[in-house]
């Protein structure tokens, strides 16, 4: 069947146009439809294995109305000084929630202002991935985090099996707030899942972004588009890692509209089997002195394929910008693939910018070093990964750790 | 050395000067006649580099006020090469690595801009290379520092020593040599050191801005000027210098709170 | 519009080889057609074979289509409007120079190629090649001596048909890419070397092409053969008129190394940029790869990319012989309005195989100036390495330089490092070379230099200081 009627049947089983994104789903579709499914001859999907995509038209759209309470029990218990929002895609998120102090939910004249416009700002608007997720999002979680807030946030998505499933996500966070925001998806036996996510910082707002996406179990796939926008002297820092899916493709978006702001982004993929994970980034300086400190890391075993893009724009107003972007990638099997590929394009003349990339396998000596004092093999190939992570794993918050996502990890990946 | 005919190579006059809006010389006076050498002292910060540094020219420095100089013409118009070719030399305390360009090469292009200046006729390769062969042992630097890229990958002793051969292939009438001394040790000191000394005639002058008492020991100035805030606040002859090695620049402090009172 | 006058326009880049030699030419009617390509190849008297390759060409060409995906932007060319067949009237088959036309020995004169038996380069050979044909070669016998064939490649073809039929388009093939299809077509001449087995060729080759003609496509062909343990090191120049329409450059360049043989290739590029508006110029979309077929073979690509409106090319390396060894080194300027994107692609396949990748790109103006490279790592290329390295400098604020390094490994054993960085001239160096008496432009020539000094080196010495001159000069008035 033709990729555009694929688009049209999968869009005749979703429920039609309703509730308060019934705009948003309206263009979704039409976008989608005039688009259809991406090719190989688009730049942006050309080493995407396309028949992964499949599961996003193909499993029924998750539509239970609650969540029982057995899914929930399944997290680990969450801190005390940590507020935790569990995501039903198809019910009001904060329903059931007391919002604490200092977070608010955005009124329905804020989101009529502000929701798409940092997917406009972003240029992702025409995304199959946004168009995907437009079309059938029902739903949204659109909070304001308020200035005099500085705590902690975790948003959940509970792990849903045999489904496909849309979230959005809206946060708006004030002049000066401090948040850190934990988020975690969790993908189950044949799911598909797919989040959109716009997030604003106003000026002087510090963010510190941890986003855990693990597939458990088989045939589980994501793709999340990250939009964000930083105002001056704002500071984003992106901590993520994406393992265990037979797909995930994370495009992170982000535009410093004024310069004047710091972004970090650490990242770390793992593939094993056949899987394919993908990170697609893009960071425009809209201003002067900007920075950017850039570490994608990953690592590829068996069959599987990792894929790093990372573009940087530096237009002609970005004067004094700092920006340092580098891919580390660990190639542990003839069969795996890795492809990196940074994107630099620069106009102004008073910057800084470099890039490198490297593409090797875990080092012989250091191997040696460690079997020479009596470490075994798989014990020794386990510490290397371990300090090979690390450099991204640190900056998590530290509530990050009862996820166990390090020891998942290092449990997946033997040599 | 100094004589009532001695003639005025430098004069600074009430100099202001900033950096990134910052005002850091609150009027510079000096006068430094033929012969004469020079010491600079004060702490980090109270303006001795900046005051280098303006005189050979750097573009990031503003002159806000004031005058300097240089036999009588003022400079303050003139770009650096064209300071530079008239015979004022600045030795950088941190001497810039220039991957790719030749160090033979640089030293060439510079001496001959230089003599071009003095109406000397242009040495090619062959000629420049015996004349820097023998320049090279005033430092006791190894040829094969020629052969490498400017300053690259040289170390600090290696650096100095580089900038004091650009000294002696420029000949030029006055030396401003900043911070010469630093990162210098002992045996490195003593070659630089002679090697300044050697340079020195009646003709030209030297500026040696320091931190420390030790250079002097080497080379005997025969004015110590102190500087704090940007100002010259205290001219004395040698034993100024070891006065302040005594008792530290604490002096200063006192010295400009003395001052405030009298205000 | 008078050469004085377009002369006068140009003040920030002054190109001293505008000059159009005023002889009598040969064209055949504008337009491609299957006729067209059977007058071509009537003209040059060439064997069956070869005519049968460039109708496959043609065919294929016909199929394609012109590629659009570099974010290039330019006017299409119109392949009806051009003329694929350009040829100075003159005997052809020359026997020595004095039956040269004189005219065009001053032509090559002035572009500083002397090719007359007293004033010609000792120790270089030349091959002039003047619109569609190759007009001299020079050194032939002396290079015959050692069983080194370098001469036109219409002569080759003539000559040595084996060669030619054995090694011709099977680096590039036909249907590689639109422009590769197009010169496979209707390419008119070009250089042909042959190295025979153990031979160290005994002096530089070097091809030297001028177009004179403002409608004429250039579409030359070179093909470069070194047997088992030879070594040859080849340069080519380039230069034309000012011409204030687009002249289309496509040309196709081929080299094989077999087993423990050397190729060094060399270009400076020097065709017409257009004029401060970015009017005119040449666009050079060139298709240029080297197989080393053999075990331990290596070649080796230098380019001084400085001239034509827009570049469009990308040296490879296929590396198919164990321990085989693919180098790049390349400087690109641009200024004006022009746009450069180039690059290369070195294909790892046999074991233990080596390329490096050293890239300097400086732009200036509002030019555009892009490194697109490919590094490609096969599942069998154990223990393979490689080394890139590719830095950008921005002169002025409205120049742009663009980075897209793609690396792509199937194989664990094998290690590769990309290294990038983008800046200006650093201030601090600027005043310490002032600061010792160098002025202004001397201070900044000297700097860029030192930026590209990693590839200088490799240039072989008769170019390395013309190269060097040639960057000074293009960039006069485009810094302060």
């Amino acid at each position: 069947m033709k990729s555009s009627a694929i688009c049209r049947e999968w869009i005749n089983s979703l429920p039609p146009p309703q509730g308060y994104l019934k705009k948003e789903q309206t263009i979704g579709r039409e976008l989608l439809l005039k688009k259809g499914m991406p090719s190989n001859k688009d730049e942006a999907w050309r080493l995407c294995n396309l028949n992964k995509l499949n599961s996003f038209l193909s499993l029924p759209e998750f539509n239970k109305r609650d969540l029982s309470s057995k899914i929930k029990s399944i997290f680990p218990e969450k801190d005390n000084d940590r507020e935790r929002i569990i995501i039903n895609p198809h019910e009001n998120p904060i329903k059931d929630i007391n919002l604490p102090n200092g977070i608010d939910k955005l009124s329905d004249m804020e989101i009529k202002e502000n929701l798409g416009e940092i997917v406009k700002l972003t240029n992702i608007k025409n995304d199959v991935s946004v168009c995907l997720n437009q079309a059938a999002s029902s739903e949204l979680l659109a909070l304001k985090i308020k200035s005099n807030f500085h705590e902690s946030l975790e948003i959940v998505l509970p792990s849903i099996a045999e489904n496909s499933v849309f979230t959005r996500i809206f946060l708006l966070i004030e002049e000066g707030a401090k948040l850190d925001l934990l988020q975690v998806f969790i993908g189950k036996n044949n799911s598909a899942q797919n989040h959109l996510i716009e997030i604003k910082l106003e000026s002087n707002v510090e963010l510190t972004h941890g986003l855990i996406s693990m597939g458990e179990g088989h045939q589980s796939s994501s793709i999340c588009t990250l939009a964000v926008e930083q105002s001056e002297k704002s500071k984003y820092s992106l901590h993520s890692i994406h393992h265990g899916w037979n797909y995930a493709r994370f495009e992170p978006r982000i535009i410093q509209s004024k310069g004047e702001a710091s972004t970090i982004m650490k990242g770390l993929q793992v593939t094993k089997s056949k899987e394919q994970i993908a990170t697609h980034s893009l960071i425009r300086f809209e201003g002067p002195n900007g920075k950017l400190d850039q570490l994608q890391k990953a690592v590829a075993s068996e069959y599987s394929h990792c894929i790093f893009n990372g573009s940087i724009a530096v237009p002609q107003n970005a004067q004094k910008t700092e920006a340092a972007q580098l891919s580390r990638n660990l190639l542990l099997s003839k069969r795996a693939r890795i492809d990196t590929k940074p994107e630099l394009e620069i106009i102004a003349d008073d910057v800084s910018c470099t890039h490198g990339a490297t593409v090797s396998q875990l080092q012989e000596e250091e191997l040696f070093y460690l079997l020479s004092r009596g470490i075994d093999n798989d014990h020794a190939n386990s510490l290397l990964l371990q300090g090979y992570y690390e450099e991204v794993v640190s900056n998590f918050p530290t509530s990050a750790n009862k996820w166990n996502f390090i020891e998942k990890l290092i449990r997946e990946i033997k040599k | 050395m100094i004589s009532s005919t001695s003639k005025t190579i430098l004069s600074i006059k009430d100099l202001h000067a900033s950096v990134e809006d910052q005002h850091i010389l609150h009027g510079v006076n000096l006068l430094v006649n033929e012969g004469e050498i020079h010491a600079i002292m004060g702490r980090n910060g109270s303006g001795k580099s900046t005051l280098s540094k303006v005189i050979a020219g750097h573009p990031s420095y503003k002159i806000l006020s004031g005058s300097i100089h240089f036999k009588g013409t003022n400079i303050l118009e003139l770009a650096p090469e064209e300071r530079a070719r008239i015979g004022i030399f600045l030795g950088f305390q941190y001497p810039v690595e220039i991957p790719g360009v030749s160090n033979l090469e640089f030293l060439r292009v510079a001496t001959n801009s230089r003599r071009k200046e003095l109406l000397k006729s242009e040495l090619d390769t062959f000629e420049f290379e015996d004349l820097v062969k023998e320049r090279l042992k005033i430092v006791e630097m190894d040829p094969a520092f020629l052969e490498r890229s400017v300053n690259e990958g040289f170390s600090g002793g290696e650096k100095k020593r580089n900038e004091i051969l650009q000294m002696a292939l420029l000949e030029p009438t006055i030396s401003i040599l900043d911070e010469t001394d630093s990162g210098l040790d002992i045996d490195a000191l003593r070659i630089v050191a002679s090697g300044i000394n050697k340079l020195s005639k009646p003709s030209s002058a030297t500026i040696l801005i320091t931190h420390y008492q030790r250079l002097l020991n080497e080379i005997t100035p025969d004015f110590v000027h102190i500087m704090a805030d940007g100002k010259i606040i205290k001219t004395g002859d040698k034993d100024l210098a070891i006065d302040l090695e005594k008792t530290g620049y604490d002096f200063i402090d006192k010295n400009s709170k003395d001052r405030e009172m009298a205000k | 519009m008078t050469k004085t006058n377009t002369v006068e326009e140009i003040v920030s880049q002054p190109y001293k080889y505008g000059f159009i030699t005023d002889i009598e030419t040969e064209k055949i009617p504008k337009g491609l057609n299957e006729d067209v390509i059977r007058l071509i190849s009537d003209k040059k008297k060439e064997p069956k074979f070869l005519l049968k390759f460039r109708l496959r060409a043609y065919e294929q060409w016909l199929k394609m289509k012109e590629p659009d995906w570099s974010g290039l932007t330019y006017s299409k060319v119109d392949y009806e409007e051009l003329v694929y067949y350009a040829a100075p009237k003159q005997n052809i088959k020359k026997q020595s120079l004095d039956e040269v036309d004189p005219k065009l020995l001053e032509t090559f004169d002035k572009l500083g190629i002397p090719l007359g038996e007293q004033k010609r380069l000792t120790n270089v050979a030349v091959d002039a090649v003047f619109d569609s044909v190759s007009i001299a070669t020079t050194y032939k016998e002396k290079l015959a001596e050692h069983g080194v064939i370098f001469c036109s490649i219409s002569e080759a073809i003539s000559e040595h048909p084996d060669l030619i039929e054995k090694y011709l388009g099977t680096v590039v093939p036909i249907n590689d890419n639109f422009f590769a299809a197009l010169n496979s077509a209707v390419f008119s001449d070009g250089s042909f070397v042959y190295i025979p087995k153990g031979v160290e060729c005994p002096m530089e080759l070097s091809s030297y092409f001028r177009i004179n003609s403002g409608d004429t496509g250039q579409f030359e062909r070179t093909l470069i053969i070194a047997e088992e343990y030879s070594s040859v090191s080849y340069l080519e120049g380039c230069t034309a008129p000012m011409f204030d329409t687009n002249t289309l450059h496509a040309a196709v360049v081929e080299l094989v190394a077999l087993d423990n043989a050397s190729i060094k290739y060399s270009t400076v590029q020097n065709w017409y940029a257009g004029n401060e508006e970015g009017i005119g110029g040449i666009y050079n979309f060139v298709t240029k790869r080297g197989e080393c077929r053999g075990k331990k073979s290596k070649i080796s690509w230098s380019q001084v990319e400085t001239g034509s409106a827009i570049t469009w090319k990308y040296p490879s390396c296929v590396l198919l012989g164990d321990n085989s060894i693919g180098e790049f080194y390349s400087i690109a300027l641009t200024n004006n309005f022009q746009k450069a994107d180039t690059g290369t692609k070195m294909i790892h396949i046999g074991k233990n195989t080596k390329s490096k990748i050293v890239s300097k790109g400086i732009s200036a103006g509002q030019s555009k100036n892009s490194y697109r490279g490919l590094v490609s790592i096969s599942p069998n290329a154990e223990g393979s390495r490689n080394y890139s390295q590719c830095d950008s400098m921005l002169i002025g604020d409205k120049a742009s330089a663009n980075t897209y390094p793609y690396i792509q490994s199937k194989q664990p054993q094998s290690n590769i490092e990309h290294e990038a960085s983008t800046c200006r001239i650093s201030e601090d160096q600027l005043f310490y070379l002032q600061s010792r008496g160098i002025d202004f432009e001397e201070s900044v020539s000297m700097l860029i230099s030192g930026f590209c000094s990693d590839v200088f080196n490799e240039l072989p010495m008769e170019f390395a200081s013309e190269a060097d001159k040639l960057l000074a000069l293009k960039l006069e008035g485009s810094v302060g």
